[in-house]
């Protein structure tokens, strides 16, 4: 079976100023998306998650590399004919009301005639927006652009979603929202390939994430691949005046204590706290989560272009 | 073609409603009025005053809605970011910006039909039916228009809207002059001003072939053939000026 997305090598230089300086945007990125899964694109700001989602959806071209969309090269307007792409920040024709766009948006993606109507009102009516079909986009709060701009992306049935930042600007309920449709499409085996500053929801509705730094792809994988399933310490929380050496203190309450401890040392801990007579609140694993992944490979970012330029220097 | 179709629909949609627009054509319509009281207020042959500054009028505010709609056919799209939905949909660069622009002919073409219609009534309750010259104005109006606004969509492609404008009206300007700038070419001394001159002759539209308000005014009969030529000529150039948009628009990035 294709790829969702496959990229090889793809890179993106931009020419700025009167002088036409070079600013590498996305370097060497080398990607695959396998088909039917979600996929999170993370990485800080300006890390080049927008430049690749823009060159995927013919929106920039790339100045390296190739791509292609299940086995079809971006270059050609077909690859796109099973996609359907919510952009950041989505901005659509604000004197259109929300079913004359979705009617615009069904059209240009050739979504036939028959039970065209039936599925905008079915979708408009998945993103809660069905009261609103008849109201100008122009009057439309952030959050509801948003949930107009997902439904857009879904109205051909793609089998191939692309989000930039879908949960940016939304409440809790939109955030929640969101992810339910990701995982709806997931389930029904489309793919859906998104970015996300939100970690959190990276973490409870990826199948696989990628982190791209600075232009490039710093790692790709599983979750468990990327963060590691070896937890390293444990803090255990315990009720009682019971000592125990070596731990270091992490919280002193009133009537608790929380230490840290090796994980192999958390057995040991137990049972000389339930012996000298205390009684066990907590034990809870210190985990890495993704967070603590980009941030790592932030830093490290950050080191190699350091040593680069005191290598120039 | 139906992705063609509807991104002309959708373009026409949102010329009807814009506020500007209507307010441009509400000032055709008020100036079609107007005219037909300068046979109150001037000497001579009253009646072809009226129709001189009517036809005039018209293809004057007709040029301005063309340029205002022009400038901002792509710039919009990309200054809106509208242009990223739109732009990954599956359809090729070149049908989406035709499709903008004949949803732009078709806006002017009925705006152009409303102000022939109220041209009719008004000037016709006056002094009765026009005759066939002015309705031939018109069409080659509509051709000039598609030139034109070919032009303004060009620009569109990669200038903002103030720059935009000042390319289309220069193009407006140069091309109403065309003859005199080919007489003051052959008047001047030879070098480079007049090579220079020679050369903005031939490169620039000359629109004043497309002007036949003079035979609408005083009732000339319509030569055919030029008619024919002049058509030609206009499309022909306007099809050229969408292929060099159409160029631009594929190499285009949408940052």
């Amino acid at each position: 079976m294709q790829p969702a997305i496959r990229t090889e090598n793809l890179g993106k230089t931009y020419l700025s100023g009167f002088l036409r300086r070079p600013f590498v945007g996305l370097e060497g990125l080398t990607l695959e998306v396998p088909a039917g899964v979600s996929f999170g694109f993370v990485g800080p700001n300006g890390a080049g998650k927008t430049t690749t989602i823009k060159i995927l959806m013919g929106l920039q071209r790339a100045t390296a590399g190739n791509a292609w969309i299940f086995g079809v090269p971006i270059d050609r307007p077909e690859s796109r004919r099973s996609v359907g792409f919510m952009p950041e920040r989505p901005y659509f024709y604000e004197h259109l009301t929300a079913w004359e766009f979705m009617d615009f948006y069904a059209r240009l993606s050739e979504v036939p005639a028959a039970g065209r109507s039936a599925r905008i009102e079915g979708l408009l009516s998945r993103v809660g927006l069905e009261r609103f079909r008849n109201v100008p986009l122009r009057k439309y709060s952030k959050g509801m652009l948003q949930r107009a701009g997902i439904a857009q992306a879904l109205v051909a049935d793609p089998e191939l979603v692309v989000l930039d930042e879908p949960m940016s600007g939304l409440d809790p309920l939109g955030r929640v929202l969101v992810r339910d449709i990701i995982l709806e499409e997931r389930k029904r085996g489309k793919t859906v390939f998104f970015s996300s500053h939100i970690l959190s929801d990276v973490e409870s509705i990826c199948d696989r994430v990628a982190i791209v730094v600075a232009g490039a792809l710093r790692g790709q994988g599983t979750l468990p691949e990327l963060i590691g399933n070896a937890a390293t310490t444990s803090e255990i929380t315990f009720r009682g005046a019971v000592e125990v050496p070596g731990a270091e203190v992490v919280r002193q309450d009133a009537d608790s204590r929380t230490v840290r401890v090796p994980c192999a040392e958390v057995g040991a801990v137990c049972g000389a706290v339930l012996a000298g007579g205390g009684t066990l609140v907590e034990v809870h694993r210190n985990t890495r989560t993704l967070e603590d992944v980009l941030l790592d490979e932030v830093e490290r970012a950050r080191l190699v272009n350091e040593k680069r330029l005191g290598v120039l220097a | 073609m139906s992705r063609i179709w509807t991104i002309a629909t959708a373009t026409f949609r949102e010329a009807v409603r814009d506020k500007v627009l209507n307010s441009i054509l509400f000032f055709a319509v008020l100036l079609l009025f107007l005219s037909l009281a300068l046979r109150e207020i001037s000497i001579g042959d009253t009646e072809k005053v009226v129709r001189g500054v009517a036809l005039g009028g018209v293809s004057l505010l007709a040029a301005v809605i063309a340029i205002f709609l022009g400038i901002g056919l792509v710039y919009k799209e990309i200054e809106k970011k509208t242009i990223y939905t739109l732009a990954s949909k599956p359809i090729p660069r070149w049908q989406l910006l035709f499709g903008k622009y004949l949803g732009l002919w078709i806006t002017l073409a009925a705006e152009v039909a409303l102000l022939t219609l109220l041209y009719t009534v008004v000037v016709g309750a006056q002094q009765g039916l026009p005759g066939l010259p002015t309705y031939v104005s018109m069409g080659m109006l509509m051709v000039e228009l598609s030139l034109l606004t070919a032009w303004a969509t060009l620009f569109s492609t990669f200038a903002a809207p103030t720059t935009a404008t000042a390319y289309t009206v220069s193009i407006y300007l140069i091309g109403h002059f065309a003859d005199d700038l080919r007489l003051f070419g052959e008047r001047a001394d030879p070098g480079p001003f007049k090579t220079l001159l020679g050369v903005l002759y031939r490169v620039m539209p000359n629109l004043e072939v497309f002007n036949l308000r003079t035979e609408a005014v005083h009732g000339v009969a319509v030569r055919w053939s030029e008619v024919a030529w002049s058509s030609a000529y206009g499309l022909g150039y306007t099809a050229a000026v969408l292929c060099v948009a159409m160029l631009v628009f594929e190499r285009r990035d949408f940052k």
